[in-house]
């Protein structure tokens, strides 16, 4: 077995974790990334559609610029985060974020005549390249800034648990190589978790393949807290059929140098959605769409899964083509869209909450493990907040190198993850195949932990996860043993992160009683400040967990109001 | 009148072979039998192909077809995708003989499956992507300024950018090098390969970077050994027009910067431009000079054989061809 020392460990190959190992490399910190799939190429941030443009960026009014914190912390976070955290972000972006992108070669989407294209409207935003397709060579970038800084990549390896010294600071990771079956241990300083949102819990997500929760599975069990588990963002119009693309969204978002975008349809032929129209912000922030659309399955003219459509028959189709790739699946149906819309589904998509941070260095409760991006539980997605992330942490661990010491290795944890990885590879059930498990828990998140939630439901999502983890868990089949390209094996390992994170998700859906946002609880449709503008923290104990609460300040945007119906709140 | 063709287009509407056709040849509950290429390397006796039935379901991708074989049947099926939307590049197999994304091509009543050529294969359908990362690494595939950053946004316009951005919609699926035939001779050529050279033009074709950089990269990019075949172009999932956008622009940058490695077809252009067609002696002449005395053996076969002809090379000239010639080549 190959034992690699560094200074920091970063899992994750994605916005964060890239711009962490190379901020740190700028500060002469070696570190090295282990990515489940590839660098750049697995996780969310592919799928940046476009940038926002904040501040006073690219002749941004001061309106525009409040606009965009607003949308931030209304719209994307509905309160549950630290304002002053978001300030700070805001300003890093416009005077770090966009000129580093720059220099180092991304190509910001010009017109002939050289000026930077952009979206009209009250909050806008530009693409890389093209809009819709902007994390492609987003990414690439960062997978050539990270070969060009020498920092080494062990990609599609799967880190399976978080290592740590007899005082219980984590001093590096376990993985398994998932082509060759090698089990490799990287030791250091700290470990950086940079797994992204906790995405592909649900029958229909938008995250990528090789997503099962580990983050937070692996976090949770070397006794980190969590907070906002439940607070989930759900994509409304993504495409319904094939199941392969239900991560292709018919944006609603505005488009690229035009005054139109995607329009939504119920099963009856009625539009319900017009982002120009029904947005007031003028930005789809993803909730408002979901609130119309909930109405409209209520109203049993759609639903969750499908029945309802989006598209572009409004729009002369150059005016999607020219900017954006939104034309794409229409066109790969062999349809104009101008035909008509397709139909549409809805998406379980990022997970706002995570991994509890201190958001001045992103040092979780755990000596030695830092969170950066999505996995972390302090605000929800943009490209930009979670490089932000990566920044921060590299500046946290920076400060905090002298402290840390070199990682040790802990040979009895080493060993009994082996077996334990071992053990998956041998599995001698004749049960369940792994990938067919994996169905199972998407199947009860969906049901019971789908977007209208409730007390029995979730209860009964518990009892379902229970009876999985006692019965059916010992007991899959894996069919063959090899160990090269074995992704039954790998399907194993994911399938014992995946239970433990829904379990965790269903128990911070049952503590939050009220409705936020995407969050709805049908037995309390409320959205409650009076007692729930606060983090809905979970502390690991000796025999379980136990609930905290922490109130967020409000210094720039209060809600304006102490209670009031979910379905009657903008945001 | 100069039209545009899209070469994946060419026959295919003839042919009943549209996008439209292939998504609507199938209903619901159709089966769909797919024939899948398996390798395994400690089980040499299981390698072979696999036949499946699947039934058609809306819209059904290949991609789609994968996935249920591998819950319902072969388990162990090895197949790499991440993203399932035409992003991440990894999904990418032969079906029937011509490269596809999985995720993005519709199924076909009967499907051959097999995994990428020109890269080793690992298990079933994954490839080892090393080879064509060490060659995207030999390039430095990233920007060098000559001069300084002028702040964002800097002074920049679409049609400085034209053809990188062409090439920035490459997701590095590495259909095209699975299909490009000169890839496939190996190390006859020392052709990069399509999709090596397109990560290359990201930057290569960016006014921003600096020449010298550009010319130190294209200087073992081999490119000359494309035989323009468009192969690339057809299977392009992002449909980038390789030849056309990429590796002819990279060709008149090497002429420009790398002017010695561009010898051969600078010299091949010289001879047509003033004959009206090639003369292989006289190319050999120029492009070999003083070498070729080594090679009199070999020239007095070709000689013998009537290959060549010294007298056409010295006296034979068409004067109106040689005309039409030039004026095409200097448009």
């Amino acid at each position: 077995m190959q034992i690699i020392s560094t200074d920091v460990v970063v899992v994750g190959g994605g916005a964060a974790g890239c711009y962490a190992a190379l901020e740190l490399s700028r500060k002469n910190i070696e570190s090295v990334i282990v990515c489940k799939g590839l660098v750049g190429k697995s996780g969310a941030s592919l799928f940046a559609g476009n940038l926002v443009i904040g501040g006073g960026l690219l002749g941004n009014t001061p309106e525009q610029g409040s606009n965009t914190a607003e949308f931030l912390i209304k719209y994307h976070n509905q309160f549950l985060i630290d304002q002053n955290w978001a300030k700070r972000c805001g300003q890093w972006i416009e005077n770090v974020y966009y000129p580093e992108l720059e220099e180092a070669g991304l190509y910001f989407r010009r017109d002939d005549d050289g000026n930077v294209v952009t979206n009209p409207g009250k909050i806008r935003s530009v693409a890389a390249n093209t809009q819709g397709n902007s994390g492609v060579p987003f990414m690439d970038l960062r997978r050539k800034q990270v070969m060009k800084a020498g920092i080494r990549r062990l990609e599609e390896t799967s880190v399976t648990s978080l290592l740590r010294r007899p005082d219980g600071s984590v001093c590096g990771v376990f993985t398994v190589n998932c082509m060759t079956g090698e089990y490799a241990v990287v030791l250091g300083r700290a470990v950086i978790l940079a797994t992204g949102y906790s995405d592909r819990m649900h029958m229909r997500s938008t995250g990528t393949r090789e997503m099962s929760g580990d983050g937070i599975a692996m976090a949770w069990r070397a006794g980190a807290s969590l907070v906002n588990l439940e607070m989930q963002w759900w994509h409304t119009n993504d495409v319904a059929h094939p199941p392969t693309w239900q991560r292709i969204q018919i944006y609603p978002n505005p488009v690229l140098g035009s005054e139109h975008s995607a329009r939504m349809v119920n099963s009856y032929g009625e539009e319900f959605f017009n982002q120009q129209i029904d947005d007031p912000m003028a930005f789809g922030p993803y909730t408002v769409q979901l609130k119309a659309l909930v109405k409209q399955v209520r109203a049993g003219k759609a639903r969750y899964d499908g029945g309802y459509f989006a598209g572009f028959d409004h729009v002369d189709p150059k005016e999607i083509d020219t900017y954006t790739t939104y034309g794409k699946p229409f066109y790969q149906l062999g349809r104009d869209p101008r035909e008509g819309p397709i139909e549409t589904a809805v998406t379980a998509h990022y997970r706002q909450g995570g991994i509890l941070v201190d958001t001045t260095n992103m040092r979780s409760s755990v000596p030695g493990l830092y969170v950066a991006g999505g996995v972390s539980g302090h605000s929800n997605g943009l490209i930009a907040l979670v490089t932000f992330d990566g920044k921060t942490v590299a500046d946290g661990i920076a400060a905090d190198i002298d402290h840390l010491l070199p990682g040790t290795l802990p040979e009895d944890q080493v060993e009994s993850e082996r077996r334990r990885i071992e053990s998956m590879l041998a599995t001698p059930g004749d049960g369940f195949a792994p990938v067919a498990v994996k169905e199972l828990i998407r199947r009860i998140m969906w049901e019971k932990v789908g977007i209208e939630k409730n007390l029995a439901g979730l209860t009964s999502a518990l009892e379902d996860l229970d009876q999985l983890r006692t019965l059916v868990l010992p007991n899959m089949k894996i069919k063959n043993r090899t160990r090269v390209a074995n992704y039954e094996w790998l399907d194993v390992i994911d399938v014992h992160n995946m239970i433990d994170a829904a379990e965790l998700i269903v128990h911070s859906s049952i503590e939050r009683r009220e409705s936020r946002g995407p969050f709805m609880r049908t037995d309390f449709p409320d959205t409650d400040n009076e007692n729930w503008l606060a983090a809905n923290i979970m502390v690991k104990t000796d025999n379980g967990f136990r609930f905290e609460q922490s109130p967020y300040e409000l210094p720039f945007f209060q809600p304006g109001f102490v209670r009031r119906d979910n379905m009657t709140v903008p945001w | 009148m100069n039209v545009q063709v899209d070469a994946r287009s060419i026959g295919k509407a003839e042919n009943f072979d549209g996008l439209l056709a292939r998504n609507t040849r199938l209903n619901p509950g159709d089966p769909v039998r797919i024939r899948v290429r398996r390798f395994d390397a400690d089980r040499p006796d299981q390698s072979g192909f696999e036949s499946f039935v699947v039934p058609y379901d809306a819209s059904m991708r290949v991609l789609d077809a994968l996935n249920y074989i591998a819950e319902h049947f072969a388990t162990d099926l090895a197949y790499r995708w991440l993203c399932g939307s035409k992003m991440c590049g990894t999904c990418a197999i032969r079906m029937n003989g011509r490269e596809v994304l999985a995720c993005w091509e519709s199924v076909e009543p009967d499907m051959t499956i097999e995994p990428l050529r020109n890269l080793p294969v690992i298990r079933d359908l994954v490839v080892d992507r090393a080879p064509y990362e060490a060659r995207v690494a030999k390039f430095e595939p990233w920007l060098e300024r000559s001069t300084d950053y002028a702040g964002f946004p800097e002074p920049l316009s679409h049609k400085d950018m034209k053809n990188a951005s062409k090439a920035l919609d490459c997701i590095s699926c590495m259909s095209c090098f699975s299909a490009c035939p000169v890839v496939g001779l190996g190390n006859l050529t020392d052709f990069a390969g399509p999709a090596p050279l397109v990560q290359l033009a990201q930057t290569a074709l960016d006014v921003r970077n600096d020449p010298a950089k550009v010319a130190s990269a294209l200087e073992h990019a081999g490119i000359f050994n494309c035989v323009s075949c468009y192969k690339c172009e057809e299977v392009c999932p992002a449909k980038i027009p390789i030849v056309t956008r990429i590796i002819e622009p990279l060709k008149a940058k090497t002429a420009e910067l790398v002017p010695h490695a561009a010898r051969h077809s600078m010299v091949f252009r010289a001879i047509v431009a003033s004959r009206g067609r090639i003369d292989p002696s006289e190319l050999v002449l120029r492009v070999q000079g003083a070498k070729v005395l080594l090679q009199v053996g070999r020239a007095l076969r070709l000689l013998l054989r009537g290959k060549i002809n010294p007298l056409k090379t010295l006296f034979g000239k068409n004067r109106g061809a040689a005309d039409a010639a030039s004026r095409i080549l200097d448009q």
